[in-house]
């Protein structure tokens, strides 16, 4: 039992009161004034008789009275539920029903029901069950109950998902249930109904389950292992072909466990329309490659799917693609006239990797900078050039206002000509070589800026590679540092200019300064500096079944239709909003309603790690399960709101106690002998008369 | 001694007066009646200033060196001279706040001071006053013109808080710096002992010391039946008694006290008269009358 005040406690304190009071208590009459006491004082009177408590039965009530009162201000709290016992012999089953993709391979989810009706059969009609369904999430489609009935309801509703496998979401939710069942140290009975996918040990190590939870698994897998082919496309990319641009597709067909030299046909549809077919022949394991031929892109949107021939595991044997056609950025990359052509090679090889949106690169000379040349361009990359002057810079700068993306990567010319400009979140000062030390690196990173987004995870990267020379920027025009070096330079400076954002980079982007386009960040930082700059995000071709949507801001009223045919209206606040991808298939976002074109379209295939049927044994399930203390184990799950009212309703009934308490102390008080003044009374010593 | 008329100098009727000039004056002018002689003693011998002679001057005052010179009789004039200095001493702690019969003990020491104050100054004594508790609250020095401060300040005092004699008196015996006469008016509330020590400081700075004791009839009867709860007006001390069981042993420790109290202030050569604020004032008067006559004639 905890308190939900324990401060109040201090009010215990308060005790002492009626103490001291009874103690101190004087006749209710005014005493009688006498100039001095000096005689009376060395007279023999025992006056003991006042320091001792003469009224045990109200100082005691008293007493309890302020007890009471403290406990109800302090808030006792069942911190812990009552343990509810249940009768000998009855039974607490917790059935765990897999109800990942993979269970929906041939003959194995109708197995797995039946696996779970039976445990739920079983039992006793004293016995309570509950029933869990999980995949990468669970769900608890049956509270712990005495009726069979609700429970097999239940199960006869469940059906297999599209999702992946993680048993330790399933355990979690058991966990959740035993620890509310409040069983204490009586035994609960998890059954797990799985396929025992190895793939869904993710996520388990570690997890501590009460050690009255005995975990028994109804494998369902077959001792040999079990076919299954799945596709995935790897590649969806406009292409020039003949002077018209296509799409050309390329898609993965992974096979395990597969017959050998086993004929397949592949199809890709685009927007529901047959436009291409292959015939493969898969190996028995591993990947076959499919490149469909070039096909026409339709405009707008396009909903891309390649199917291969039907298995036994059908969910994985088709893979979705979203893209928007003519979805590409144009980039000015401005180099002065003396750049070699291999100086700006590697930001030209890094930024041709990447689609959705792709980046055309167009090479021109500063002179060429003009309001002509900046139409439909997304981003000015000024490589180690100054900016232009004259009208040049007004039109640049009225371009960048209007949301164009403007960085200048400041190598050793500009290091030379010390330039400033008020477009420019940083000045040029000079160039420093930090070829004695080694090179220097970056040291100061804020990795929570969007343009290092990237990096979150591995932040390493970005403090790996080394630069012999860089430029010393100092920030002006209100320019924010994003990163520094190790000497404490800026490195990247940032400000934004009306709509667009202007960045400048002291770190130099080629091979001959530094080491940086070798290192693995290079890629991703340089296309995230294309997409940050310019504002767009990458659109992948597909996401995974348990992931989230990060929804374009180009919705302001954002509906989400999902492929199982329902409606989300997720709630738009100051942070982004998202989307739980839970089934395989299309979502669709609009704007305010459903009909109409949508502005995004996402595709949701299953994972990828679920079309592999690799099991594991029991043994590998239970190994990295900890058992703990039950009675210590908590609830992860805030309790419900009548538990909790429940939890903190004992300061009621104290409340009345103490009520009663109160009145029985002013009866006490007020009647028979307590209710007239204590008789003033001087006890003869024994000395008296002496 | 012829006593006064009783009406003159009873407690409870001087206790209607206000003024206490006035009732000063009422008094010793109705303790004098029927006095013949003169109280007036000897004359001062500090030159004042010169005046011209008046047929039926003295004589013997005519300054004759100042005749040689100016061949003129001129008188010499006298500071009219006190014989004694007189220091009342006024305990004014808060046990003597306390009357059973109307006039309080400290009210009555009031009266008995303002008397012996008006009486002196007649006999052209210089009279102060100091009140005290723990320390000396109001200190008057003695002076010929002091008469009226003194009665002003005695009517303003107050009786409250705690007191003791030995630091207040302590501090009287460092203050006198003449020989003269300490009447002091308490109610005794200290050990005999203590009481002592302070009559042989002052007596040891060549004071002649007056004690009054005065004593409430309650005290001294003790005369409470119902069982209470007595505090004390000093430590707020409560203790109920039942006062029939305790009178005879209470009133053997304050008999016992008043002797022991008598007994070691007359042997520090102190005067010790003890006043009940139930009789008249006429034995206070007779006792400082005698004192006072007995110093004259040591002088």
């Amino acid at each position: 039992m905890g308190f939900l005040v324990p401060a109040f406690l201090a009010g215990f304190v308060a005790v002492v009161v009626p103490i001291v009071l009874h103690l101190r208590h004087r006749d209710k009459d005014t005493p009688h004034r006498f100039p001095s006491l000096m005689f009376v004082e060395r007279l023999p009177i025992r006056t003991a008789q006042r320091r001792r408590i003469t009224d045990w039965p109200l100082l005691l009530l008293r007493a309890l009275a302020i007890t009471l009162l403290v406990l109800a201000f302090a808030r006792p709290l069942w911190s812990r539920p009552g343990v509810i016992r249940s009768s000998q012999g009855d039974r607490t089953v917790i059935v765990l029903l897999d109800r990942s993709m993979s269970m929906g391979h041939t003959g194995v989810w109708p197995r797995a029901v039946e696996e779970a009706r039976r445990a739920i059969a079983g039992l006793g009609t004293t016995d309570r069950v509950a029933l869990v369904l999980f995949d990468d999430e669970a769900e608890i489609a049956q509270a712990l109950t005495t009726d069979k009935n609700l429970a097999l309801a239940a199960l006869a509703n469940a059906k297999t998902g599209t999702a992946g496998t993680r048993f330790a979401a399933g355990l979690r939710a058991a966990r959740q249930i035993a620890t509310d069942a409040r069983t204490g140290s009586a035994p609960i009975d998890v059954v797990l109904v799985t396929d025992m996918q190895r793939s869904g040990l993710s996520g388990l190590a570690g997890l501590e389950i009460p050690s009255t939870m005995r975990v028994r698994t109804v494998g369902l897998s077959p001792t040999t292992p079990r076919a299954n082919a799945s596709v995935a496309v790897t590649e969806a990319r406009p292409i020039a072909n003949a002077g018209r641009e296509r799409l050309a597709v390329t898609a993965h067909v992974t096979s395990r466990s597969m017959g050998p030299g086993r004929p397949m046909t592949a199809m890709l549809r685009l927007n529901g329309r047959p436009s291409g077919t292959r015939v493969l022949t898969v190996n028995a394991t591993g990947d076959t490659k499919i490149a469909f031929e070039p096909v026409a892109i339709p405009v707008g949107l396009v909903r891309g799917e390649v199917t291969i021939d039907a298995d036994s595991l059908a969910a994985d044997d088709t893979a979705r693609f979203t893209l928007t056609s003519n979805d590409e950025v144009r980039v000015l990359l401005v180099a002065p006239d003396d750049a070699e052509r291999d100086e700006t090679l590697y930001i030209e090889r890094a930024l041709a990797v990447g689609r959705a949106p792709s980046v055309r690169l167009q090479r021109v000379r500063p002179s060429a900078i003009d309001a002509d040349e900046l139409r439909d361009v997304a981003l000015v990359l000024l490589w180690d050039s100054p900016l232009p002057n004259g009208r040049a810079l007004d039109a640049l700068r009225a371009w960048t206002t209007r949301g164009g993306g403007l960085v200048q990567l400041a190598g050793r010319r500009l290091g030379r000509r010390s330039s400033s400009a008020t477009l420019l979140p940083a000045s040029v000062s000079s160039v420093a070589d930090r070829s004695d030390d080694r090179g220097g690196s970056l040291g100061d990173v804020r990795i929570d800026h969007p343009l290092l987004a990237p990096f979150r995870e591995t932040p390493a990267a970005l403090v790996a590679p080394r630069f012999l020379r860089h430029a010393r920027l100092d920030p002006a025009n209100g320019g924010e540092v994003v990163a520094r070096f190790d000497d404490g330079s800026a490195a990247i400076v940032e400000r934004t200019e009306g709509t667009g954002r202007v960045i400048e980079l002291g770190m130099p982007l080629d091979a001959r300064a530094g080491d940086f386009p070798l290192q693995p960040a290079y890629v991703p930082f340089v296309r995230r500096l294309v997409l940050y700059a310019t504002g767009r995000a990458a659109t992948p071709l597909a996401r995974g079944t348990g992931e989230s949507w990060l929804l374009p801001a180009a919705a302001r009223e954002p509906v989400v239709s999902t492929p199982d045919g329902s409606i989300v209206r997720p709630t738009r606040d100051s942070r982004a909003t998202s989307v739980p991808l839970r089934t395989a298939g299309i979502y669709a976002l609009h704007d305010g309603q459903t009909r109409g074109t949508p502005v995004a379209e996402l595709a949701v295939n299953t994972p990828a790690a679920e079309s592999d049927l690799a099991t594991i044994t029991d043994a590998d399930l239970l190994a990295g399960i900890r058992r703990g203390d039950a009675s210590t184990m908590t609830s992860e799950a805030p309790p419900a709101p009548a538990e909790i009212e429940r939890r903190q309703g004992l300061w009621r009934i104290v409340i009345g106690v103490l009520v009663v308490l109160l009145l029985l102390e002013m009866l006490m008080a007020s009647r028979g002998w307590r209710a007239v003044a204590n008789p003033v009374t001087s006890v003869p010593s024994s000395g008296e008369g002496s | 001694m012829p006593t006064a008329p009783a009406s003159f100098l009873d407690p409870a009727m001087l206790a209607r007066i206000s003024d206490l000039a006035l009732l000063a004056r009422t008094v010793v002018d109705g303790f004098m009646h029927g006095h013949h002689r003169s109280m007036r003693k000897g004359s001062s011998t500090d030159f004042a200033q010169h005046r011209a002679y008046q047929p039926g001057d003295d004589l013997r005052r005519i300054d004759w060196r100042l005749l040689g010179r100016t061949d003129r009789f001129y008188m010499k004039e006298f500071e009219a001279d006190t014989n004694a200095s007189v220091l009342f001493a006024l305990d004014s702690s808060a046990s003597m706040d306390y009357g059973s019969k109307g006039v309080t003990k400290y009210d009555y020491g009031r009266f008995l001071i303002a008397s012996l104050a008006w009486l002196s100054q007649q006999q052209g004594d210089r009279v102060g006053l100091a009140t005290f508790k723990g320390d000396i609250v109001d200190v008057v020095p003695p002076s010929v013109r002091h008469l009226q401060l003194l009665l002003h300040t005695l009517g303003r005092s107050k009786a409250t808080g705690a007191g003791s004699l030995a630091t207040p008196v302590q501090r009287l015996a460092h203050m006198t710096r003449k020989a003269g006469i300490t009447v002091l008016v308490t109610d005794c509330y200290e050990s005999p002992e203590e009481l002592g020590r302070c009559a042989d400081a002052l007596r040891m700075r060549g004071q002649d010391l007056i004690i009054f004791h005065v004593v409430d009839a309650a005290e001294r009867d003790f005369p409470f039946t119902a069982a209470a709860t007595f505090e004390d007006s000093e430590s707020k001390t409560r203790i109920a008694v039942r006062p029939d069981d305790l009178r005879k042993r209470y009133l053997e420790q304050a008999r016992a006290h008043h002797a022991a109290v008598a007994k070691r202030l007359v042997a520090s050569g102190a005067d010790f008269v003890r006043v009940d604020t139930d009789q008249p004032l006429d034995r206070a008067l007779h006792a400082y009358l005698d004192r006072r006559l007995a110093r004259s004639r040591v002088r």
